[in-house]
């Protein structure tokens, strides 16, 4: 169970922390005013420096015990995790398979395994809409609109 | 009496057989992606915008107008027919359509919905014809201060009027100008905020930030619940629906007044969402048979619906005429008109004729073309619904995946995009705004040149903001913006505190 509270923090501190390292690396541009005007890296770094202090802010309402969060304490239930996580998860493998196995043989495989593995669906339902998906992605992108996805590191293996 | 003129040159621009077909294809394209859960027409657009390279712009732009038109359409739908609405911006559709159609009346109900949208888009399309030429005029005046107050005024609005909590917008906003930042400087050639990774330099682009943010967001939010698709039936009965769009001038007031909010929603930046439920509030309020609203009350369709659809036309006129767009998908259509090579504001009206009237002109037949189709597929787009949610889920990450991986053929984009899901899903959780976050990555380059050039002609004094009465007006009502939100709580708190499930009812409302 995750409340309301732990995610406002986590949130804060996601968006904080992204402020600062825009902060730092904006500071190698160089701020200021010089003879061309003003440096590269002035705007960058005052958003960087809205960025944590809006974070801070958020962070401080997050924490304490506003009236308003109080009405809504729990954010994410385990059910409901373990639903975000059940289509993550296998989606965040499957952008991991791509540069080995390329975008056609990962999403195929993506779309037979989240629909036959929990028994969504029968074995040969699930593989026939995995080999219509890569099919279709074929046809759209390679054939009608010339964009190549990408093949993956096996298949160039195998010399395709 | 020039407009009218431009206009019909407009159409005979738009009503081409070529043309006419690119706005059937993408109306339902629309309707499509405004069905499914999960798919919005920011993404939608963003998905075709590769596939529009190789087109004429005016062409690329009926395309992907349409298809805005088909997805504000296909978003009622659902709402309607199944309580679950396709966009953001028909979540007030489902207070009164749903029960209306539960109660056997849905062909009135979507009859009634598509009668008062299109009405609202017909306002909001005379009022581009009319007034957008005029706003241009005036902008071909304006040097980069006057364009940095603009774009300060169009984020200051996001803040003192979006309705989500002011600093949580800030930091939208804030991340957004930050990721613009990203890759090489355009003034200067530096290669700026890459963070020691080389393939940064290219930029992130703002497809990527809204496939992931909108899209595979979207999706996780809408996994948490799940769904059940229990139709109410979806057979249209085409006498009722004749029936009940001449039944609609009996609602004139709430109309006008709906399609006035959101006008006025669309120019400003609140967009069709904040249009939508303050017409509905507002609607509730005024009528003699607020009471009723939420049983399936006519006006509780007619003033959300008319609104929305307002407000999606009318977001397009500060695009074109001042290069600002006023929601996130026309953010995206914007994008899409500098990748091809057109400058989006005011040179458009003298630059690009036919381009401009041309998509103006397309908007009076699209619509027409988008109520005629959505009447039609409405049982077919309802039969799509019944399809398990497990089974679209994956395709619709597929699809995201494709669509961030073939804008630069980048692998390291498909990473950044699933990075954006999560972002999409805490803020949408947390009702951090989303579309300020586009809006900022989309013209966060152009507004910092604006402040660039103004710092170099001023040799960095920030008085050029208070050079002359347009500059310092437009500033002054920014600052005014900004600092509403605090005027607010500050009378909030000197009068009693109001109950708390008033604010978690503002909160439901902002997403």
């Amino acid at each position: 169970m995750i409340s309301r509270r732990a995610l406002e923090l986590l949130t804060a501190i996601l968006t904080g922390s992204f402020g600062v390292a825009v902060v730092v690396s904006s500071l190698d541009n160089g701020i200021g005013w010089s003879s061309e005007g003003v440096d590269p890296g002035t705007f960058p770094f005052l958003t960087g420096v809205i960025i944590v202090l809006g974070s801070l802010y958020n962070l401080v309402r997050g924490v304490l015990p506003a009236v308003r969060l109080a009405s809504v304490p729990i954010a994410i239930t385990p059910m409901e995790l373990r639903r975000l996580a059940g289509l993550f998860v296998p989606a965040a493998i499957f952008v991991a398979a791509i540069p080995l196995a390329g975008m056609y043989l990962a999403a195929a495989g993506y779309v037979f395994a989240v629909l036959a593995v929990p028994r969504h669906q029968s074995l040969p339902r699930a593989l026939a809409v995995a080999a219509t998906t890569s099919l279709a992605l074929y046809v759209v992108f390679e054939r009608m609109f010339q964009v190549t996805l990408p093949h993956g590191a096996l298949a160039a293996v195998l010399g395709f | 009496m020039d407009n009218l003129q431009e206009l019909l040159h407009g159409f005979t621009v738009a009503v081409t057989m070529p043309h006419l077909l690119l706005m059937v294809i993408g109306v339902l394209l629309g309707i499509l992606v405004g069905v499914l859960p999960g798919l919005g027409a920011p993404n939608g657009v963003s998905l075709l915008l590769p596939l529009t390279f190789g087109m004429q712009p005016v062409s690329a732009i009926i395309l992907l107008s349409s298809m805005y038109w088909g997805a504000l359409f296909g978003g009622s739908v659902t709402s309607i027919l199944f309580n679950i609405p396709g966009e953001p911006s028909s979540v007030a559709t489902t207070f009164d359509g749903y029960p209306m159609a539960r109660d056997g009346r849905p062909t009135t109900a979507l009859a009634t919905a598509f009668g008062s949208a299109a009405f609202g888009a017909l306002v909001g399309v005379i009022l581009i014809t009319f007034l957008a030429s005029w706003v241009a005029q005036v902008a071909l005046a304006f040097g980069p201060p006057e364009y940095f107050a603009v774009y300060f005024l169009a984020f200051a609005s996001f803040v003192g009027m979006g309705g989500a909590a002011p600093i949580k917008t800030v930091v939208a906003l804030a991340i957004g100008f930050a990721i613009a930042a990203i890759g090489i400087d355009t003034v200067s050639g530096s290669v700026r905020l890459t963070m020691g990774i080389d393939e940064l330099v290219k930029g992130v682009s703002f497809v990527v930030a809204v496939m992931g943010l909108f899209g595979i967001g979207e999706l996780l939010v809408a996994v948490e619940e799940e769904f059940h698709a229990r139709a109410v039936s979806s057979t249209i009965d085409w006498r009722e629906v004749f029936r009940a769009v001449a039944r609609l001038p009996r609602h004139g007031v709430a109309l006008l007044r709906s399609a006035a909010i959101g006008c006025w929603m669309g120019i400003t930046p609140g967009g069709p969402t904040a249009a939508s439920f303050m017409s509905y509030g507002i609607a509730r309020r005024f009528s003699r048979r607020g009471r009723h609203f939420g049983t399936g009350e006519i006006e509780g369709i007619i003033s959300p619906e008319t609104a929305d659809h307002a407000a999606g036309t009318s977001a397009l006129l500060p695009m074109l005429s001042l290069g600002i767009p006023g929601s996130a998908t026309a953010a995206v259509m914007m994008g899409g008109l500098m990748i091809w090579g057109l400058n989006p504001g005011p040179m458009l009206f003298v630059d690009q004729k036919d381009f401009v009237w041309g998509l103006i002109a397309s908007m009076y037949v699209g619509n027409i073309v988008a109520v005629a189709l959505v009447l039609l597929t409405v049982p077919v787009f309802a039969a799509l619904m019944r399809i398990p949610f497990v089974v679209i889920a994956p395709l619709i990450v597929i699809i995201c995946v494709v669509g961030a991986y073939s804008v630069s053929n980048s692998y390291l984009d498909v990473v950044l995009m699933l990075g954006f899901g999560i972002v999409g899903y805490l803020f949408k959780k947390l009702f951090y705004p989303l579309a300020p976050l586009v809006l900022a990555i989309v013209i966060g380059d152009k507004a910092e040149d604006a402040f660039r050039q103004s710092m170099l002609m001023s040799k960095g004094s920030l008085e050029i903001f208070f050079a002359n009465r347009l500059v310092t007006s437009l500033v002054l009502a920014g600052i005014a913006l900004l600092l509403l939100p605090l005027a607010l709580q500050l009378v909030h708190l000197l009068r009693k505190p109001a109950s708390t499930a008033a604010e978690a009812n503002k909160e439901k409302a902002i997403i």
